[in-house]
């Protein structure tokens, strides 16, 4: 083997090796895949293809190492929602909130708050202001474009505005649960408690 | 000879320089592009609605500044979030308002407190012009403000000196619309300096080494002419180079063989090392979502959407019922954001490609790093806020994770748990507890 030939071995070897490393769309070259892609169904991740991985898969079924999806799940997917009028059980969680979504004053007259208005609950519910209403209501609960997002979103409520400073706990807490006008429900993102806690806090904003 | 060649490869040089300038340079474009067409205004349709200025003095709407002023509080305060005085916002323009409604003179105020009191019961009541407007802006429906009438009559006072100011005037004080867009043009105007400058370098570089090249051939010819040189000097005027010579040095040879198996065995190691690391991988989405936009320009939380990330194991793709938060209002005409219309509609989740992935035999928890350990998201995650497109920062390596337990110190204040632990500690060292200390290099805390 002339010299020439030995380089241009070498510098194939290293292209091949380079390819190895992720960049872009390519995840990069996977040592043991096996190990890597789990038989249970992982959520948050779905591959419907079921030829993905076959090069790797040593197991009797035709279904390649890579497959991860559930074909009896609508649009194959690894996760279920719970079934209807699921109630979620951590031993303390009240029962699902069912006033319907456009019974303002019936949320107003009987909802109470469970939450005591201590200084622990205030800075718990002002964390939570700071990520779920800070960047449509502004730091002061003012809205219009005191919030960052108010550049691009018109018509967000001032918590001092007087159709709005006077609004018992109940409708706060409805409004953060199925939301108002232009805004949105917030209620798949915040638990009961976390409403509550945030109530507390837009109370005292009410009053600025 | 020699110098041809020089010459040739310095131009090859510049060639490949003059690339990356102009590669930068197109680069720096797309991004600005993208920043401005992010922050394009939503509520840009305004004009349409605008009343024209000036107009006569309503009777029973005061005058004085007193109102006026009490007016302008009152509006700012509470109406300005849906409406503006000549263009259409959430709500309709509010100038001449007071003309447009049913009634004259007093009739037309009471009219209007009514509405503003509580404009369903104004529409149920089936009057003609509310129910116009309420086909018209369906199914938004007017916040109620208790009003006084004296109020409503100051706020009008003030709309009614807006609207015989005209919109000119008033533009100036309300309209924030076209600033947005500009902002993120910034970053264009410094790059294109820089590559004015780096040209500028590059062509007073071209123009010394000709200069150079003109000075070396002048000495050469003069030299040539002289007839007293000796032989040494002779030779060294007249070497020519030669590539023979070169490719048939051993020592030259020996160096470049050197060198070459070096850079290979470099080259292959590192290559080696990635095997199995994801770092840099960076998937076109199915939508083209932009983190440096919500989290960056719109400083949206992380924990908005990823709901999971204090909570649970993992930190949660949020699903498209998050999206329409803000996405029913803004930007509903853009092409990206009628996929998550489509999802929505179909009930089908958007298949996002998933960028970080642990293997199953190391078991990782959220809640555990960010809201007891307290760790930014940007330590593993990188500058995710000015990211378009968002890759893998860290190598999720085990040696990466093991040093991380390493040199993070645990914040123990305000937690009893750790009381007896901390007080061992303190006997034993003046180092601060990190979480190696408190078991974090144990192999069954994370594989098991």
């Amino acid at each position: 083997m002339s010299s020439i030939q030995k380089y241009f071995y070498a510098l194939v070897a290293i292209s091949v090796l380079a390819s190895c490393s992720a960049d872009g769309d390519n995840p990069g070259v996977e040592y043991a895949p096996q190990m890597y892609h789990t038989t249970p169904y992982e959520p948050l991740s779905q591959i419907t293809n079921v030829e993905a991985g076959e090069w790797a898969s040593s197991d009797e079924d035709t279904l390649g190492e890579f497959y991860n999806s559930n074909p009896y799940n609508p649009h194959n997917m690894t996760m279920r929602e719970p079934a209807e009028n699921t109630v979620r059980y951590t031993g303390t969680a009240p029962m699902p909130y069912n006033i319907p979504k456009d019974s303002f004053d019936l949320a107003a007259r009987t909802l109470t708050n469970p939450v005591d208005s201590t200084d622990a609950v205030i800075t718990q519910g002002r964390a939570l202001y700071d990520r779920f209403c800070l960047h449509c209501h502004g730091p002061e609960g003012k809205g219009g474009e005191t919030g960052t997002v108010g550049k691009v979103f018109a018509g967000i409520t001032s918590y001092s505005s007087i159709g709005v400073k006077d609004k018992p706990a109940g409708h706060i807490f409805h409004v953060i649960t199925h939301g108002k006008g232009r805004m949105g429900a917030h209620g798949s993102q915040l638990s009961q408690e976390e409403r509550w806690k945030i109530v507390r806090y837009v109370q005292i904003l009410q009053k600025k | 000879m020699a110098l041809g060649c020089k010459m040739r490869n310095f131009l090859f040089l510049i060639c490949i320089l003059s690339g990356t300038v102009a590669y930068a340079q197109q680069d720096s474009a797309t991004a600005a592009g993208d920043a401005a067409a992010g922050g394009e205004q939503q509520e840009t349709a305004a004009a349409d609605d605008a009343a024209s200025g000036g107009g006569e003095k309503y009777p029973g709407i005061p005058t004085d500044q007193a109102s006026i002023s009490a007016g302008q509080e009152l509006f700012e305060g509470n109406c300005k979030t849906c409406h503006n005085i000549h263009t259409k916002l959430v709500g309709p323009a509010l100038a001449n308002v007071y003309e447009r409604v049913p009634g004259e003179g007093e009739e037309s105020i009471e009219w209007l407190h009514n509405f503003i009191y509580n404009s369903q019961k104004v529409i149920a009541s089936g009057d003609p012009y509310a129910q116009k407007l309420w086909e018209e802006y369906k199914p938004t429906v007017m916040t109620s403000f208790p009003f006084e009438k004296e109020q409503v009559k100051d706020i009008l006072a003030y709309i009614q000196q807006e609207t015989i100011k005209g919109p000119a005037t008033a533009s100036t004080e309300t309209g924030p619309g076209g600033e947005v867009t500009t902002d993120g043009k910034q970053t264009g105007i410094s790059s294109t300096y820089m590559s004015v400058i780096l040209g500028v370098l590059i062509f007073v570089l071209v123009l010394i080494l000709v200069v150079l090249i003109l000075i070396v051939n002048i000495l050469v010819k003069y030299l040539k002419d002289k007839e007293d040189l000796d032989e040494a000097d002779r030779e060294v005027i007249e070497q020519k180079f030669s590539f023979k010579d070169l490719a048939t040095n051993k020592v030259f040879l020996a160096i470049l063989t050197a060198i070459f198996i070096a850079v290979v065995a470099k080259t292959s190691i590192d290559a080696l090392f990635t095997v199995g690391i994801q770092q840099g991988y960076q998937p076109a989405q199915p939508i083209a979502f932009s983190h440096a936009l919500h989290a960056g320009e719109y400083e949206i939380d992380c924990n908005y959407c990823h709901t999971g990330v204090r909570k649970s194991k993992n930190a949660n793709i949020p699903s498209a019922n998050i999206c329409m938060n803000c996405h029913s209002v803004v930007k509903t005409e853009s092409k990206q954001i009628q996929e998550i219309y489509k999802a929505v509609e179909e009930n089908k989740p958007i298949e996002w490609v998933r960028i970080h992935n642990l293997p199953d035999l190391a078991y990782f928890n959220h809640e555990q790093h960010v809201e007891v350990g307290e760790i930014e998201c940007q330590t593993c995650h990188g500058p995710i806020e000015e990211m378009e497109v968002v890759y893998q920062y860290a190598p999720l390596t085990m040696g990466w994770c093991i040093n991380c337990h390493r040199e993070t110190a645990v914040n123990a204040d305000g937690n009893d748990y750790y009381n007896k632990l901390v007080e061992l500690h303190n006997q034993e060292t003046d180092e601060p507890m990190t979480v190696e200390d408190i078991g974090g290099l144990e192999c069954s805390k994370c594989h098991y």
